[in-house]
Protein backbone atom coordinates (compact mmCIF):
# COMPACT_ATOMS: atom_id res chain seq x y z
CA UNK A 1 0.00 0.00 0.00
CA UNK A 2 1.21 3.48 -0.85
CA UNK A 3 2.39 5.48 2.18
CA UNK A 4 1.44 9.15 2.48
CA UNK A 5 3.95 11.49 4.05
CA UNK A 6 2.41 13.42 6.96
CA UNK A 7 1.84 17.09 6.17
CA UNK A 8 2.15 19.89 8.68
CA UNK A 9 -1.36 21.23 9.11
CA UNK A 10 -1.90 20.98 12.81
CA UNK A 11 -4.34 23.88 12.89
CA UNK A 12 -6.91 22.01 10.76
CA UNK A 13 -9.88 24.02 9.46
CA UNK A 14 -9.10 26.79 12.00
CA UNK A 15 -5.83 27.38 10.14
CA UNK A 16 -7.77 28.40 7.03
CA UNK A 17 -8.98 31.51 8.85
CA UNK A 18 -6.21 32.26 11.32
CA UNK A 19 -2.66 31.09 10.94
CA UNK A 20 -0.49 33.47 12.91
CA UNK A 21 0.94 36.86 12.06
CA UNK A 22 0.31 36.78 8.34
CA UNK A 23 -0.05 39.74 6.01
CA UNK A 24 -2.31 40.83 3.17
CA UNK A 25 -1.41 37.90 0.88
CA UNK A 26 -2.60 35.40 3.48
CA UNK A 27 -6.05 37.00 3.53
CA UNK A 28 -6.12 37.07 -0.26
CA UNK A 29 -5.44 33.31 -0.08
CA UNK A 30 -8.40 32.75 2.28
CA UNK A 31 -10.63 34.83 0.01
CA UNK A 32 -9.40 32.82 -3.00
CA UNK A 33 -10.46 29.61 -1.27
CA UNK A 34 -13.85 30.97 -0.13
CA UNK A 35 -14.68 32.42 -3.57
CA UNK A 36 -13.59 29.13 -5.20
CA UNK A 37 -15.98 27.10 -3.03
CA UNK A 38 -18.76 29.65 -3.64
CA UNK A 39 -18.26 29.51 -7.42
CA UNK A 40 -18.30 25.69 -7.33
CA UNK A 41 -21.63 25.77 -5.47
CA UNK A 42 -22.99 28.29 -7.99
CA UNK A 43 -21.76 26.09 -10.86
CA UNK A 44 -23.84 23.16 -9.61
CA UNK A 45 -26.94 25.37 -9.31
CA UNK A 46 -26.23 26.90 -12.74
CA UNK A 47 -25.86 23.46 -14.33
CA UNK A 48 -29.15 22.34 -12.74
CA UNK A 49 -30.87 25.38 -14.20
CA UNK A 50 -29.39 25.06 -17.69
CA UNK A 51 -29.99 21.30 -17.97
CA UNK A 52 -32.89 20.06 -15.79
CA UNK A 53 -35.05 23.16 -16.31
CA UNK A 54 -34.04 23.83 -19.91
CA UNK A 55 -34.86 20.34 -21.11
CA UNK A 56 -38.46 20.63 -19.82
CA UNK A 57 -39.43 23.16 -22.45
CA UNK A 58 -40.34 26.79 -22.90
CA UNK A 59 -42.85 27.20 -20.04
CA UNK A 60 -40.56 25.82 -17.33
CA UNK A 61 -37.62 27.84 -18.72
CA UNK A 62 -39.56 31.10 -18.75
CA UNK A 63 -40.95 30.47 -15.24
CA UNK A 64 -37.38 29.85 -13.99
CA UNK A 65 -36.10 33.00 -15.73
CA UNK A 66 -38.86 35.17 -14.27
CA UNK A 67 -38.00 33.83 -10.81
CA UNK A 68 -34.32 34.62 -11.40
CA UNK A 69 -35.17 38.21 -12.34
CA UNK A 70 -36.13 38.83 -8.72
CA UNK A 71 -33.87 41.62 -7.27
CA UNK A 72 -32.45 39.30 -4.60
CA UNK A 73 -31.36 36.75 -7.21
CA UNK A 74 -29.91 39.62 -9.26
CA UNK A 75 -27.91 40.74 -6.24
CA UNK A 76 -26.73 37.15 -5.69
CA UNK A 77 -25.75 37.01 -9.36
CA UNK A 78 -23.70 40.19 -8.89
CA UNK A 79 -21.91 38.61 -5.92
CA UNK A 80 -21.07 35.59 -8.11
CA UNK A 81 -19.64 37.93 -10.78
CA UNK A 82 -17.52 39.69 -8.10
CA UNK A 83 -16.31 36.31 -6.82
CA UNK A 84 -15.44 35.27 -10.40
CA UNK A 85 -13.52 38.50 -11.07
CA UNK A 86 -11.58 38.14 -7.81
CA UNK A 87 -10.84 34.43 -8.24
CA UNK A 88 -9.75 34.88 -11.87
CA UNK A 89 -7.42 37.85 -11.30
CA UNK A 90 -5.96 36.58 -8.04
CA UNK A 91 -5.45 33.21 -9.73
CA UNK A 92 -3.60 34.85 -12.63
CA UNK A 93 -1.39 36.70 -10.12
CA UNK A 94 -0.62 33.41 -8.36
CA UNK A 95 0.24 31.71 -11.66
CA UNK A 96 2.57 34.57 -12.67
CA UNK A 97 4.23 34.45 -9.25
CA UNK A 98 4.57 30.70 -9.23
CA UNK A 99 6.21 30.71 -12.65
CA UNK A 100 8.61 33.43 -11.45
CA UNK A 101 7.50 36.29 -13.72
CA UNK A 102 6.95 38.80 -10.88
CA UNK A 103 10.25 38.15 -9.08
CA UNK A 104 12.17 40.99 -10.70
CA UNK A 105 15.88 40.95 -11.51
CA UNK A 106 18.33 39.62 -8.92
CA UNK A 107 19.98 42.41 -6.87
CA UNK A 108 23.01 42.34 -4.55
CA UNK A 109 22.05 41.66 -0.90
CA UNK A 110 22.75 45.15 0.42
CA UNK A 111 20.97 46.34 3.56
CA UNK A 112 18.03 47.19 3.80
CA UNK A 113 17.09 43.97 1.98
CA UNK A 114 14.01 43.77 -0.21
CA UNK A 115 12.32 40.47 0.44
CA UNK A 116 10.31 38.74 -2.29
CA UNK A 117 6.98 39.65 -0.69
CA UNK A 118 7.75 43.39 -0.90
CA UNK A 119 8.98 43.00 -4.47
CA UNK A 120 5.66 41.44 -5.46
CA UNK A 121 3.47 43.78 -3.39
CA UNK A 122 3.04 46.49 -6.13
CA UNK A 123 1.68 43.80 -8.48
CA UNK A 124 -0.72 42.69 -5.76
CA UNK A 125 -1.94 46.26 -5.26
CA UNK A 126 -2.36 46.68 -9.05
CA UNK A 127 -4.42 43.48 -9.11
CA UNK A 128 -6.66 44.75 -6.31
CA UNK A 129 -7.11 48.03 -8.24
CA UNK A 130 -8.16 46.19 -11.43
CA UNK A 131 -10.58 44.02 -9.44
CA UNK A 132 -12.21 47.10 -7.89
CA UNK A 133 -12.55 48.80 -11.30
CA UNK A 134 -14.12 45.69 -12.88
CA UNK A 135 -16.51 45.30 -9.91
CA UNK A 136 -17.62 48.92 -10.40
CA UNK A 137 -18.10 48.40 -14.17
CA UNK A 138 -20.31 45.35 -13.57
CA UNK A 139 -22.14 47.21 -10.77
CA UNK A 140 -22.93 50.02 -13.21
CA UNK A 141 -24.23 47.50 -15.72
CA UNK A 142 -26.40 45.76 -13.14
CA UNK A 143 -27.89 49.14 -12.15
CA UNK A 144 -28.28 50.30 -15.77
CA UNK A 145 -29.76 46.98 -16.82
CA UNK A 146 -32.36 47.23 -14.05
CA UNK A 147 -32.59 45.07 -10.96
CA UNK B 1 5.04 13.35 -9.77
CA UNK B 2 1.34 12.69 -10.34
CA UNK B 3 0.38 15.65 -8.16
CA UNK B 4 2.76 17.90 -10.13
CA UNK B 5 0.87 17.07 -13.36
CA UNK B 6 -2.50 17.54 -11.63
CA UNK B 7 -1.34 20.95 -10.37
CA UNK B 8 -0.01 21.97 -13.80
CA UNK B 9 -3.38 21.06 -15.38
CA UNK B 10 -5.02 23.12 -12.60
CA UNK B 11 -3.02 26.18 -13.74
CA UNK B 12 -3.74 25.62 -17.45
CA UNK B 13 -7.48 25.10 -16.87
CA UNK B 14 -7.48 28.22 -14.67
CA UNK B 15 -6.22 30.37 -17.56
CA UNK B 16 -8.67 28.74 -20.01
CA UNK B 17 -11.59 29.39 -17.64
CA UNK B 18 -10.53 33.00 -17.09
CA UNK B 19 -10.80 33.52 -20.86
CA UNK B 20 -13.88 31.38 -21.66
CA UNK B 21 -15.93 32.21 -18.54
CA UNK B 22 -14.84 35.85 -18.94
CA UNK B 23 -16.39 35.97 -22.43
CA UNK B 24 -19.48 34.11 -21.14
CA UNK B 25 -19.96 36.54 -18.21
CA UNK B 26 -19.43 39.66 -20.31
CA UNK B 27 -21.82 38.34 -23.00
CA UNK B 28 -24.53 37.43 -20.48
CA UNK B 29 -24.29 40.39 -18.11
CA UNK B 30 -22.70 43.46 -19.68
CA UNK B 31 -25.63 44.13 -22.03
CA UNK B 32 -25.88 47.85 -21.22
CA UNK B 33 -22.15 48.49 -21.81
CA UNK B 34 -21.95 46.21 -24.88
CA UNK B 35 -25.04 48.02 -26.21
CA UNK B 36 -23.14 51.31 -25.88
CA UNK B 37 -20.53 49.87 -28.29
CA UNK B 38 -23.24 48.78 -30.73
CA UNK B 39 -23.28 45.08 -29.77
CA UNK B 40 -26.85 43.97 -29.10
CA UNK B 41 -27.00 41.07 -26.64
CA UNK B 42 -30.34 41.90 -25.05
CA UNK B 43 -32.53 38.96 -24.04
CA UNK B 44 -29.60 36.54 -24.12
CA UNK B 45 -31.48 34.36 -21.61
CA UNK B 46 -34.83 34.49 -23.47
CA UNK B 47 -36.12 31.13 -24.77
CA UNK B 48 -35.89 31.98 -28.49
CA UNK B 49 -32.35 33.33 -28.22
CA UNK B 50 -31.23 30.38 -26.08
CA UNK B 51 -32.74 27.84 -28.51
CA UNK B 52 -31.12 29.62 -31.47
CA UNK B 53 -27.70 29.20 -29.80
CA UNK B 54 -28.50 25.59 -28.86
CA UNK B 55 -28.94 24.65 -32.53
CA UNK B 56 -25.41 25.74 -33.42
CA UNK B 57 -22.69 23.13 -33.07
CA UNK B 58 -20.00 25.72 -32.24
CA UNK B 59 -21.89 26.88 -29.12
CA UNK B 60 -22.54 23.30 -27.98
CA UNK B 61 -18.84 22.52 -28.50
CA UNK B 62 -17.75 25.61 -26.56
CA UNK B 63 -20.13 24.84 -23.69
CA UNK B 64 -18.95 21.23 -23.44
CA UNK B 65 -15.28 22.33 -23.52
CA UNK B 66 -15.95 24.96 -20.83
CA UNK B 67 -17.83 22.35 -18.79
CA UNK B 68 -14.87 19.94 -18.92
CA UNK B 69 -12.26 22.50 -17.83
CA UNK B 70 -14.51 24.05 -15.16
CA UNK B 71 -15.37 20.66 -13.66
CA UNK B 72 -11.71 19.62 -13.57
CA UNK B 73 -10.59 22.93 -12.02
CA UNK B 74 -13.42 23.09 -9.46
CA UNK B 75 -13.37 19.46 -8.35
CA UNK B 76 -9.56 19.22 -8.25
CA UNK B 77 -9.55 22.43 -6.15
CA UNK B 78 -12.13 20.91 -3.80
CA UNK B 79 -10.03 17.74 -3.56
CA UNK B 80 -6.91 19.79 -2.71
CA UNK B 81 -8.78 21.60 0.06
CA UNK B 82 -10.12 18.36 1.56
CA UNK B 83 -6.75 16.59 1.36
CA UNK B 84 -5.07 19.49 3.17
CA UNK B 85 -6.73 18.18 6.32
CA UNK B 86 -4.19 15.32 6.23
CA UNK B 87 -6.54 12.37 5.95
CA UNK B 88 -5.38 8.76 6.01
CA UNK B 89 -4.34 7.00 2.78
CA UNK B 90 -7.69 5.21 2.75
CA UNK B 91 -9.67 8.47 3.11
CA UNK B 92 -7.57 10.07 0.37
CA UNK B 93 -8.42 7.19 -1.95
CA UNK B 94 -12.14 7.40 -1.13
CA UNK B 95 -12.21 11.20 -1.60
CA UNK B 96 -10.37 10.95 -4.94
CA UNK B 97 -12.63 8.22 -6.29
CA UNK B 98 -15.83 9.91 -5.08
CA UNK B 99 -14.80 13.20 -6.73
CA UNK B 100 -13.86 11.49 -10.01
CA UNK B 101 -17.20 9.59 -10.06
CA UNK B 102 -19.13 12.79 -9.25
CA UNK B 103 -17.30 14.69 -12.01
CA UNK B 104 -17.98 11.98 -14.61
CA UNK B 105 -21.71 11.85 -13.76
CA UNK B 106 -22.09 15.65 -13.91
CA UNK B 107 -20.09 15.87 -17.13
CA UNK B 108 -22.08 13.09 -18.82
CA UNK B 109 -25.42 14.67 -17.92
CA UNK B 110 -24.48 18.29 -18.62
CA UNK B 111 -22.82 17.37 -21.96
CA UNK B 112 -25.77 15.21 -23.01
CA UNK B 113 -28.27 18.10 -22.79
CA UNK B 114 -26.57 20.46 -25.34
CA UNK B 115 -26.09 17.51 -27.71
CA UNK B 116 -29.79 16.64 -27.36
CA UNK B 117 -30.82 20.26 -27.93
CA UNK B 118 -28.85 20.44 -31.21
CA UNK B 119 -31.77 18.67 -32.92
CA UNK B 120 -34.59 20.76 -31.39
Amino acid sequence: MRQIQPRNNHLGIGGWIWAGNYKLERYLYILHRVTGLGILLFLLLHLTMTTVFRIQGKDVWEATMSMLHNPWFKFGEYLVVVALIYHALNGLRLILQELGFLMGKPIPPIYPYRDSLRKKRPWTMAMIGIILILCLVFFYDFIAGGW
Amino acid sequence: MRNTYLWFIQLVTGVLIAVLAGIHTVWMHLDAILGFFGIDVRDSTAWHSMIERSREGIWAGLYIALLAVVLYHGLNGLRNIILELTPSARTERIVTRAIIAFGIVIFAWAAYVPILLLST
